[in-house]
């Protein structure tokens, strides 16, 4: 239950816990402070839109290499137009198919100001309209081609079959069936993750497949067209930072830090802070609130990377992650021993101070979503009073890092509210069923919400009616920082 | 910041198809272009099998291109005509002011679709050309720029055979 009169009793400092930074309070003055926040967040914000705008125009390009070419204008016949409908549907479609690669490309410039996530949102919203275009690019062209030459879309399918690259393009867009038709939500549930992983990578091999068709049968992408050059400039800027983000600066990072196991500690039923130890670790540049995309080389567990965020801001040797036994495979995260070798992709996320924009702080965490928000508390130089905590379990068995967040609380002159007990049933809320009753909203627990950087991180459908409630209460979008718990 | 996204998204996008709308939209079919091409039809002969008319008579053309003599026999080349798809042109054989044989040197070949389309399309614009003895013949239906460019050369090549 929760108390919004006083804060919950201060829980007592263990001595020697070295994991309590008794940092002194910033000489920045709050409101200067938020003016140099907000001035970062428009920045940001402009960034971010400048991306978006540039995904827009890399899609109207895609149009206009179709327009630029000779002939767009005097196109003739159903056939022609059921023809250069449908080259036009490839391209747009090839066009936003790179755009996706680029937004699962963990690119930092991405991660930075729109954060990862969020990119990985637009990547999926991206999936079924790319399916449906690359779908109508295939069924066009077949029948526009067929009334142009008097054929039928089967006879015309066998001509196709036997131009040359093109069996290599029906087996690219039946890669991109498989991939999206993995990638629902109702067929993903039900594929253990490492199935869907697998299938997910020949999108690669679907993207490369699908090349050679477009510049040797298409018209528009002809030889010595400048259409040509800049199609395939496209590719490679798409698969460069690709294999340069996810492939090779995640080496880079894993051979430089020589991260290791070295415990793994049950610190609640089914949750284990695994500590890690490497060299230089404090150089990964982590900021609170941030996770990787960890991989454990034990014979059990090398096939499955997990995204776990730090517990705790990494020193110069030392690191932790705490994790929850979510899947099949973070349950055998349980019984890595010590010793075992990491590989580590990040840190990512914008769940940290970067991305404040607001005065004050108002942080709330549920079970494993305590997590970032630890060590976003431990990384931000606080006032006294400037945040505040609210921590919300469903029984005694989730009240783990409880304990350490209390203690930065009380060192960083931070309140914090505990809310025990289970969902309410009488109507949809985040809150228990007494505190529903008793009125307590999110404004009475966070006096100064709609001045202060609202942080949620939970169960999905748990955080999102905070969010609902927080947006109700008219907190500003960008005050708003969910962290999304799923890959 | 999403609607900044989606206004600024929606302009600059037409702006730039406004661009590939100036920059696009070249004719279809440009004029022949001026050629002596009485030169050796052994060296074109090789060319056409890159747009092979699959008519089998291409060894027709074995004989040395000459401008036809007054009675009008032997085979005539006609001009090269650009088309967007590439360049075409044909030859005619001609015994006794009669056409017996059409074979095309070059086809639109810019792309893998093109070749298909003029390797359909060949064969009954030839048939067409020997029955209608004449360029005035229609041009076949998704092949309207290899029709085109094959018309305009036929009608070269029987300007030059003076029928």
């Amino acid at each position: 239950m929760i108390d919004t009169a006083r804060p919950t009793r201060p829980m007592p400092r263990t001595s020697g816990d070295g994991t309590v930074r008794g940092a002194l309070p910033p000489a920045e003055p709050l409101d200067v402070a938020a003016r140099r926040r907000r001035r970062a967040g428009r920045r940001r914000n402009a960034m971010t839109d400048l991306l978006g705008v540039l995904a827009w125009v890399s899609a109207a390009m895609a149009v206009t290499l179709w327009l630029a070419s000779s002939g767009s204008h005097t196109v003739v016949g159903i056939g022609g137009w059921l023809t250069d409908a449908g080259i036009v549907a490839g391209l747009v479609a090839t066009d936003l198919v790179l755009v996706m690669l680029v937004l699962a490309a963990r690119v930092p410039l991405i991660d930075r100001t729109f954060g990862q996530d969020n990119a990985i949102a637009v990547h999926r919203s991206l999936g079924k309209p790319v399916l449906y275009l690359l779908l109508a690019h295939g069924a066009l062209l077949t029948l526009g081609y067929g009334a142009s030459a008097g054929t039928g879309p089967i006879a015309e399918t066998i001509a196709l079959f036997s131009t040359p690259d093109m069996p290599l393009a029906y087996l690219g867009l039946g890669l991109f069936v498989v991939v999206v038709v993995s990638s629902l939500v109702a067929v993903r549930r039900r594929l253990p993750y490492e199935a869907w992983h697998v299938i997910h990578l020949l999108s690669y091999a679907a993207v490369l497949v699908a090349l050679p068709h477009m510049l040797s049968v298409g018209s528009v992408l002809a030889q010595s067209t400048w259409q040509r050059v800049y199609w395939i400039a496209l590719y490679v800027l798409a698969l460069g930072l690709i294999a340069l983000y996810r492939f090779a600066l995640p080496l880079v990072v894993t051979f430089r830090h020589r991260i290791r196991v070295v415990g793994v500690e049950t610190i609640a039923p089914g949750v284990v802070s695994i500590h890690l130890a490497g060299r230089d670790l404090d150089r990964l540049g982590t900021e609170g609130g941030q996770y990787g995309v960890w991989r454990f080389w034990t014979a059990r567990t090398w096939w499955h990377a997990h995204p776990v965020s730090f517990s705790a801001v990494p020193g110069r040797d030392r690191a932790r992650i705490t994790v929850r036994d979510l899947g099949a495979g973070s349950a055998r995260l349980g019984r890595i021993t010590p010793g075992a070798f990491v590989s580590l992709e990040g840190p990512y996320g914008l769940f940290t101070s970067r991305a404040r924009t607001a005065p004050y702080l108002a942080l709330v965490a549920s079970g494993i979503g305590i997590t970032p928000v630890r060590s976003l508390l431990e990384d931000t130089d606080l006032r006294p009073g400037e945040a505040t905590v609210l921590l919300r379990g469903t029984d005694a068995d989730q009240q783990y890092l409880w304990h350490e967040t209390a203690e930065l609380a009380t060192a960083t002159g931070s309140r914090l509210y505990a809310m025990v007990g289970h969902r309410a049933w009488s109507r949809d809320s985040w809150m228990t069923e007494e505190d529903l009753r008793r009125g307590v909203t999110l404004r009475s627990v966070f006096p100064r919400l709609l001045e202060s950087d609202l942080y949620v991180c939970g169960p999905r459908a748990w955080s999102d009616l905070v969010v609902r409630e927080a947006r109700l209460a008219g907190v500003p979008e960008h005050q708003i920082h969910q962290e999304r718990f799923e890959s | 910041m999403r609607a900044r996204v989606i206004a600024g998204g929606v302009v600059s996008s037409i702006a730039v198809l406004a661009i590939g709308w100036q920059l696009g939209g070249q004719p279809a079919v440009t004029a022949p272009t001026p050629q002596s091409t009485t030169s050796g039809s052994g060296t074109s002969g090789t060319e056409s099998t890159s747009g092979g008319t699959g008519s089998g008579t291409t060894g027709g053309s074995s004989a040395s291109g000459s401008t036809g003599g007054s009675s009008a026999s032997g085979t005539f080349v006609g001009d090269t005509t650009q088309t967007r798809y590439g360049p075409v042109q044909v030859q005619i054989t001609v015994a006794n002011g009669k056409i017996t044989d059409v074979t095309a040197l070059q086809l639109t070949d810019s792309d893998g679709r093109s070749v298909q389309i003029s390797q359909q399309a060949a064969p009954i614009l030839r048939q067409e050309a020997l029955q209608a003895q004449s360029a005035q013949i229609q041009s076949v239906s998704g092949a309207t720029f290899t029709s085109e460019g094959y018309t305009t050369s036929l009608q070269s090549a029987i300007d030059k055979a003076g029928l």
